[in-house]
């Protein structure tokens, strides 16, 4: 593929991931020379109906929403899924945890009734249209994101880790944070991130989304060797797993 | 050979002397536990810690290195490598890199490891402080007859060094008129090793080491694997953390040109679910409990079907790393033993 | 282990050297057909069943069976099924580009040895038939060297047989029994219909005297070797080729593991007599 034409789009996010990528800075005009953006409302002001790759930042979480990724999905030759928010549905499925109309009236007090608040059970992307590539986290780790973006104008299969946290963790010499008796989500957590977190002293949050056959039950049933209960883990998976397989079985 | 006898101050300013002129890597504290990293100053050094969060193979076998580079002219082999120390590393850490000596050594010549390794100048320090989980005094590590460039051992509040080569010995030359550790120091460094083979013993194999293979020989369908494996992350925790895994895979990363990148290779776990799969998609090693059955194996027969050397140091730390605690060699090889009975 | 600075620089097994792309060309829908030269002339010196790792800069390192014979000097040839990242980027080559080679690693099939003077039966299923062709076709070079040859030939359907044109010699050569089958035909097929394994029954053969050598996918083994078991050929008259992860080629990298050995070094051909105790083999 030569200097692909690429358009991103963002749905219900807080654009984070996108800030990612400018905050690539002297890097992002390296980007720049392997493609073409035609449209990136964070970053510029044309727009385009012609692109060879979507990215998709965000969950779905509107039924217009839903049409306008179908319409997007339509045009692009490869679409990519940026951030837990559109590879996952990411911290935006808690919402799931409640009825539509809780949460309407939760966040929008007397308003909750007009139609242009209308709201549906979040969605990621790839439960809407098919995803060619994810971009996983929370935020995306912006050296993944150019890591794909090259795979793909040579036309390679980029490589996304499918083993857990903890090997990164391990490479980095860092202490499980198991030892100091707190909960982590890495070994059930999908690696890529190069483990930033435990690096700094906090527990895996899970971002990424799990690994594609994660031990969840092995995990509950250790956490009292901890002095945890599996409620413990639970409201800790529930920030990035909410209404997901492996989290409730 | 040298032998010495060093009070710590001595010891300080001999440690000191070497930073002056080469890189050093010794073992200090990070937070609550100890880590080898770039010593600046003698007085970092912590010679009593109980275990290293990471193994000192990480300075022979980097997490992740550049073996070649590539670009209009093709490949080309990257060997980067400077003299440095290698300052407190246990007998059982090194009992391991003698076993990774010999793994890059034969057969096909691995010129990244040795290159690395001919750079390394290697201070082994008898252990003054078991760690939670050690059992090097059932493998045979706890205390090395050889290996290594120079011994320290702390014996009551001064040091025995002694050079153990001539890398050792050249370590050693500014403590050239330092006095000669007598009879009374040796016979209390004696005294040191026998206690250290008596207490790095947290765990109790028992069974002697030599017996491992012949007892996984007949392990194969035991019901442990699938019990065990059961509470496997397959993290690969026990791999990475292991002095003794050196398995690996290689990538290419490329630069935005897509011409130039570098092909490097990076530390990988036989427990990973996906290290034996191939590029059709077939995985030769599909189940937790064949992966988790595997590493034992490896540690206990396979290498030493090879070597003659078990591939377990008994350093303790894949026990400590693994979160559900299935990863304890000694409570396996003991429950197979059980069985023999 | 320890030695001056000043040694002999020793070679990085890990280099891979330079090969001219002289031919690439589809064979099936997925398959495509490599020939390659050293850019150094040397010839690669492999013998049948030995494998490569071939590289294309940025994408990776993959091992790839060679398939012509060494009786074939100046050239190297290999067909290359798309699976991953660097067959997916070596079906893009064509003829005057380059990539990088190291090897030839493993075993071989024992084409000067144990088979020698003996009735040699080829049993293949699918890409199985990449490796063994350079085994048939060196056999075919040297024929005086072996007693009768027999190659079945077994694929899913019939748009997956490869080397369609040399079939039709192999077929014709002296002293030769070929036999083809699919597991599904379709309207212009005539042929056998059914797995490799029924073919075994209506081969003529003499376990005394004959060396049978098996490559194909995993699943394949298991069957085939019960058939040869049921028509009497021991198991040190069978050799096989094991696929594994070699990701290095060398001994070092540890993927390639069957318990104990290494696909890499101690086979990728091993004579099943060796492996059938070893129980992550077949």
């Amino acid at each position: 593929m030569s200097k692909p034409r690429v358009a991103i789009f963002d749905f219900a996010c807080c654009e984070g991931c996108q800030l990612q990528v400018v905050n690539l800075e002297e890097e992002l005009l390296d980007v720049l020379s392997v493609v073409t953006p035609v449209e990136w409302r964070e970053a510029m002001s044309e727009q385009s109906e012609e692109y060879d790759i979507a990215i998709i930042e965000g969950s779905i979480t509107r039924p217009e929403d839903e049409e306008r990724v179908k319409k997007i999905r339509e045009r692009a030759k490869i679409l990519i899924a940026l951030g837990a928010c559109a590879t996952t549905g990411g911290v935006n499925k808690l919402k799931n945890n409640f009825g539509m109309d809780e949460v309407r009236t939760i966040v929008y007090g007397k308003d909750a009734a007009m139609p242009h608040l209308n709201t549906m059970p979040t969605k990621s992307v790839a439960e809407v249209v098919k995803v060619d590539y994810m971009v996983h986290g929370c935020p995306i780790n912006n050296k993944e994101f150019t890591y794909i973006v090259r795979c793909l104008v040579m036309g390679k299969q980029p490589v996304i880790p499918n083993y857990p946290v903890c090997v990164e963790c391990k490479m980095r010499g860092n202490v499980c944070r198991y030892e100091y008796g707190e909960i982590c989500l890495g070994p059930v957590t999908r690696a890529g991130c190069n483990a930033p977190c435990p690096s700094a002293g906090f527990w895996c949050f899970g971002c990424r989304g799990y690994v594609d056959d994660p031990n969840v039950q092995a995990a509950r049933e250790v956490m009292d060797k901890y002095g945890k209960t599996v409620e413990d883990l639970k409201s800790r998976l529930l920030l990035f797993g909410s209404k997901q397989e492996h989290t409730d079985e | 050979m040298s032998i010495k006898k060093l009070e710590p101050a001595a010891l300080n300013r001999w440690v000191d002397g070497i930073l002056q002129k080469q890189k050093v890597y010794g073992i200090q504290a990070r937070g609550d536990k100890f880590v080898f990293d770039q010593l600046d100053r003698a007085d970092q050094l912590r010679l009593d810690y109980d275990v290293s969060v990471t193994a000192p193979k990480a300075f022979l076998q980097p997490p992740c290195e550049t073996l070649l580079r590539f670009g209009e002219k093709g490949f080309e082999s990257v060997v980067e490598s400077e003299p440095f120390v290698l300052f407190g590393v246990h007998p059982y850490d090194m009992a391991a890199i003698l076993q990774m000596d010999v793994v890059f050594a034969e057969g096909n010549p691995d010129i990244h490891y040795l290159e690395r390794r001919k750079n390394a100048t290697i201070v082994v320090c008898d252990v003054q402080n078991a760690s939670e989980n050690v059992f090097a005094g059932c493998m045979g590590t706890a205390v090395l007859e050889s290996g290594g460039d120079v011994l320290v051992t702390r014996v009551g509040s001064a040091y025995v060094v002694e050079s153990r080569s001539a890398r050792g010995e050249a370590l050693m030359e500014t403590i050239a008129t330092a006095p000669v550790a007598g009879a009374r120091d040796l016979g209390e460094r004696k005294a040191v090793w026998e206690k250290n083979r008596k207490l790095l013993r947290r765990h109790e194999l028992k069974v002697k080491p030599e017996q491992l293979p012949a007892l996984l020989e007949k392990s194969y369908d035991h019901p442990v694997w699938e019990e065990k494996a059961k509470r496997c992350f397959s993290c690969g925790s026990c791999n990475l953390v292991c002095p003794t895994c050196y398995c690996f895979n290689v990538r290419d990363t490329v630069s935005y040109n897509l011409k130039d990148g570098e092909r490097e290779r990076v530390w990988d776990g036989c427990m990973l679910a996906e290290f034996a799969l191939v590029a059709g998609g077939h995985n030769f090693r599909k189940k937790k409990a064949e992966r988790y059955r595997h590493r034992y194996y490896r540690k206990g027969k396979y290498l030493h079907d090879m070597h003659k050397q078990i591939a377990c140091v008994g350093c303790g730390r894949c026990i400590t790393a693994c979160v559900t605690k299935i990863a304890n060699p000694v409570e396996i090889y003991n429950r197979l033993a059980e069985g023999q009975k | 282990m320890i030695s001056s600075n000043t040694a002999q620089p020793m070679k990085d097994i890990y280099l891979p050297e330079p090969a001219d792309v002289l031919k690439a060309s589809p064979m099936t829908a997925l398959e495509m057909f490599f020939e390659f030269r050293l850019a150094s002339g040397r010839e690669l010196g492999h013998m049948p069943g030995q494998f490569v790792e071939v590289s294309i800069p940025g994408i990776g390192e993959a091992p790839i069976s060679i398939s012509s014979s060494p009786t074939q000097k100046g050239s190297f040839q290999m067909v290359v099924r798309k699976v991953g990242n660097v067959s997916g980027a070596m079906h893009a080559l064509s003829a005057g580009r380059q990539v990088g080679i190291r090897g030839p690693f493993g075993t071989h099939f024992p084409v000067d040895g144990e088979m020698k003077g003996k009735d040699i039966l080829f049993i293949c299923g699918g890409i199985g038939l990449v490796p063994v062709r350079s085994a048939i076709n060196y056999v075919l070079d040297h024929r005086d060297d072996y007693g009768h040859v027999t190659i079945l030939f077994g694929t899913k359907t019939p748009a997956d047989r490869l080397f369609t044109d040399e079939m039709q010699r192999w077929a014709s050569a002296k002293d030769v029994t070929f036999m083809e089958t699919v597991d599904r035909g379709d309207d212009a097929w005539k042929g056998n219909v059914g797995v490799i394994t029924t073919l075994i029954p209506k081969v003529r053969l003499d376990p005394a005297r004959t060396v049978a050598v098996v490559c194909g996918p995993p699943i394949m083994y298991k069957f085939v070797i019960l058939e040869l078991d049921k028509v009497g050929l021991k198991a040190d008259r069978m050799y096989v080729s094991l696929e594994r992860h070699m990701k290095c080629g060398v001994g070092k990298c540890g993927h390639c593991q069957v318990n104990g050995l290494y696909a890499c070094q101690d086979g990728a051909v091993f004579k099943y007599s060796d492996i059938a105790s070893v129980r992550e083999a077949i």
